[in-house]
């Protein structure tokens, strides 16, 4: 077996320690004997998604967003949203996450087209929500709680077609407001948490990568892994995140 | 806080007391400490009249303080000169204030993201600080172009350049990580001629031609570096010079570099900022040598740059070492710790053998010893200790030497229960 990582815009789109989710999935299948690469694509390269089982998209700043646009629209726009209904396993990042959406309108009203693979937009806000956060995802995206770190101004309002990653328990998820965390849509999955999410939540990863490879090789069950380090991490953050609550 | 309860009463006060001193003020975001500490060695050994402020006195409420504590009652200065490390997002407002001679930017990296935010944002605190002080001379780090960019927008400054020249070789590791690949004035990916580190090097935009300037203050030479020190070339407008800095790692030529420009800049005559560095010692957790264990030196460590840089320094040794991470996630620290997945850790696969211990410390333990694991450390030699003392109790145990990686907030609890228990000066807060 071997997963094909497409790693999209690594150069821009780095942030937050993003690339500790690409480290984490291909140390946790190498640790199997399952072989993965990754391929890195960048502004100006062809992309053909059919080539791969897992598209990761992390966040980047401002300026390095505004870089990439242009590229955006000129092609890639309409390779993702194929490729999303047509079933491929994604992870995307904040930044990233808020692309795959709508669109992005700024706190002063200037509206920015996103690729539109899934049923959400972004506003932005004047406060950025910055913090820890504790959620729990849906039955259909594993069922295990996710320690993470958030950082951003944007608020995210999901449409009627996708469902919430998660409910969240500490921290502000999509907007601060309705209690939702990332989104859900076919095989894709969006969220706020960088931190990088995956290192310490391996049922997450466990969960991302047994659905790319049960797409390519029919149902994958991957055996368990010595934990007992990434169990320790999460469950200390866990216990200090919610020790003031009763 | 004396300088605290000053400003409520006297909004103004620094700008009343800046007027008569000449000041250097030291900003960016990486090696302000080090720059600073080795100017005030270059003054000293001028004989200057001077006072200097510290690392955690940086913002407006600190610099302040260091003021009122210079002056006499009636508000006259005692010092001439002074030497003023200034935190990247306080220089909008401090600059105007405080009137410096020379300015020098370091360099800029993505740093506490939750704190500082984007990088653009940093830079342009800056500009709008230098922005109010249209006389001061720039001194800027010509191989970071995120900090050149600040000499082509306007400023009516004059500037002067530092950086590191090709012919110099510093051994770049390739980083798939840049804070700055692309053009700051027109977004295209810049070509480079050669990388130092991170994104410093010969940079140039194949659109709209920005382009890296050649230094005035170049490192053209590295004839030796080990482990204590480097002996370098440095070509200055008043000739060659050999230049022995008297810390090791790469990084620390940039600051011994923009120290012998910015000091020139001061009116020191440059031969004499070149040979105080030669026997100048930081200290306070910058390269800072203990006698525990078999010899302990603590490099700071706060964002990716950095810590790559030190790590990239361990790579180089040729001794078996002990190495400690001390992960802390306070206000100081940055209360995100992302940021260590994008050091270089990965490194330490590549002299593993090398490493016969590693120690994980501080808040955040866990998750340092998550990084090493998935950077493929030997998981077998890793423990963890959450506490300080505990920590240098095993520590003040071992024969070989140590090298501690601490987080600024781990680096000061940790420096002070090993200079209660062997010796040495009790840092200056």
């Amino acid at each position: 077996m071997k997963l094909r990582i497409c790693h999209l815009y690594p150069d821009v789109l780095n942030l937050y320690g993003d690339g500790g989710n690409i480290i984490c999935m291909q140390q946790r299948l190498k640790w199997r004997g399952i072989d993965s690469d990754v391929t890195r694509v960048m502004i100006g390269d062809r992309l053909k998604l059919s080539e791969y089982d897992l598209l990761f998209i992390g966040g980047g700043q401002d300026f390095e967003q505004e870089v990439l646009l242009p590229d955006l629209q000129s092609g890639k726009d309409t390779e993702i949203r194929a490729a999303v209904e047509d079933g491929l396993t994604a992870l995307t990042i904040c930044g990233g996450y808020q692309m795959l959406g709508q669109y992005y309108e700024t706190y002063d009203g200037v509206r920015c087209d996103f690729v539109g693979a899934l049923d959400l937009y972004t506003v932005g806000s004047r406060t950025r929500m910055i913090g820890n956060t504790v959620f729990h995802c849906t039955p259909e995206c594993g069922g295990s709680t996710v320690i993470g770190f958030e950082n951003h101004s944007g608020k995210t309002w999901l449409g009627s077609t996708v469902e919430p990653l998660a409910k969240v328990e500490v921290g502000f998820g999509n907007n601060g407001e309705d209690k939702t965390e990332g989104a859900h849509y076919k095989n894709v999955f969006g969220s706020y948490s960088h931190g990088p999410m995956l290192p310490k939540n391996p049922a997450f990863c466990d969960h991302l990568l047994e659905t790319a490879l049960t797409r390519r090789y029919g149902a994958v069950k991957l055996e368990p892994l010595d934990d007992r380090a990434e169990q320790t991490a999460h469950d200390n953050m866990f216990r200090r995140l919610t020790k003031h609550k009763t | 806080m004396p300088g605290r309860f000053a400003m409520k009463v006297c909004p103004d006060l620094l700008s009343r007391l800046s007027g008569g001193v000449k000041t250097v003020a030291v900003t960016g975001t990486n090696g302000k400490t080090t720059c600073s500490r080795m100017m005030e060695e270059a003054f000293a050994e001028s004989g200057l009249n001077y006072f200097a402020n510290r690392s955690g006195a940086n913002l407006m409420s600190g610099i302040t303080t260091e003021f009122v504590m210079n002056c006499t009652l009636s508000g006259r200065m005692k010092k001439e000169y002074a030497v003023i490390e200034c935190d990247e997002a306080a220089a909008t407002k401090v600059f105007r204030q405080l009137k410096p001679k020379v300015i020098v930017v370091t360099n800029l990296f993505r740093d506490q993201l939750d704190r500082y935010g984007e990088i653009t944002h940093t830079l342009a605190n800056i500009r709008q600080g230098i922005g109010d002080v249209p006389e001061a001379v720039l001194c800027l780090n010509a191989d970071c172009s995120l900090t050149a960019s600040l000499a082509d927008d306007g400023l009516p400054n004059p500037v002067l350049w530092y950086g590191v020249n090709a012919s110099a070789g510093l051994k770049a590791v390739p980083s798939a990580l840049s804070d700055a690949s692309h053009c700051i004035h027109c977004k295209a990916e810049y070509e480079y001629d050669y990388h130092t580190y991170a994104h410093l090097g010969g940079f140039r935009c194949p659109k709209c031609g920005y382009h890296r300037h050649e230094p005035d203050f170049a490192v053209t030479k590295i004839h030796c570096m080990d482990e204590r020190h480097s002996e370098v070339t440095l070509r200055s407008p008043e000739g060659e010079q050999e230049l022995s800095v008297n810390l090791p790692a790469g990084y620390n030529l940039y600051n011994a570099a923009a120290a012998v420009c910015a000091s020139t800049a001061m009116g020191i005559p440059t031969a004499t900022a070149v040979r105080s560095l030669g026997r100048f010692s930081c200290g306070f957790g910058r390269m800072e040598n203990f006698p525990l264990a078999g010899g302990t030196r603590m490099i700071l460590v706060k964002n990716p740059a950095g810590c790559s840089q030190a790590l990239e320094f361990l790579s180089g040794l040729q001794t078996d070492i002990i190495l400690v991470c001390c992960l802390n996630d306070r206000g100081a620290d940055g209360t995100d710790i992302s940021w260590i997945w994008d050091a270089n850790f990965e490194l330490l696969a590549s002299f593993a053998g090398r490493i016969r211990k590693i120690y994980v410390s501080g808040d955040r333990a866990d998750d340092m010893r998550l990084r090493l694991k998935y950077a493929g450390a030997p998981d077998e030699r890793i423990t963890v200790e959450y506490s300080p003392e505990k920590l240098t109790d095993a520590l003040a145990g071992e024969t070989l030497p140590v090298y501690i990686l601490p987080t600024y907030t781990a680096m000061l609890e940790l420096r002070s229960v090993i200079v209660h228990r062997c010796g040495g000066a009790e840092f200056w807060e």
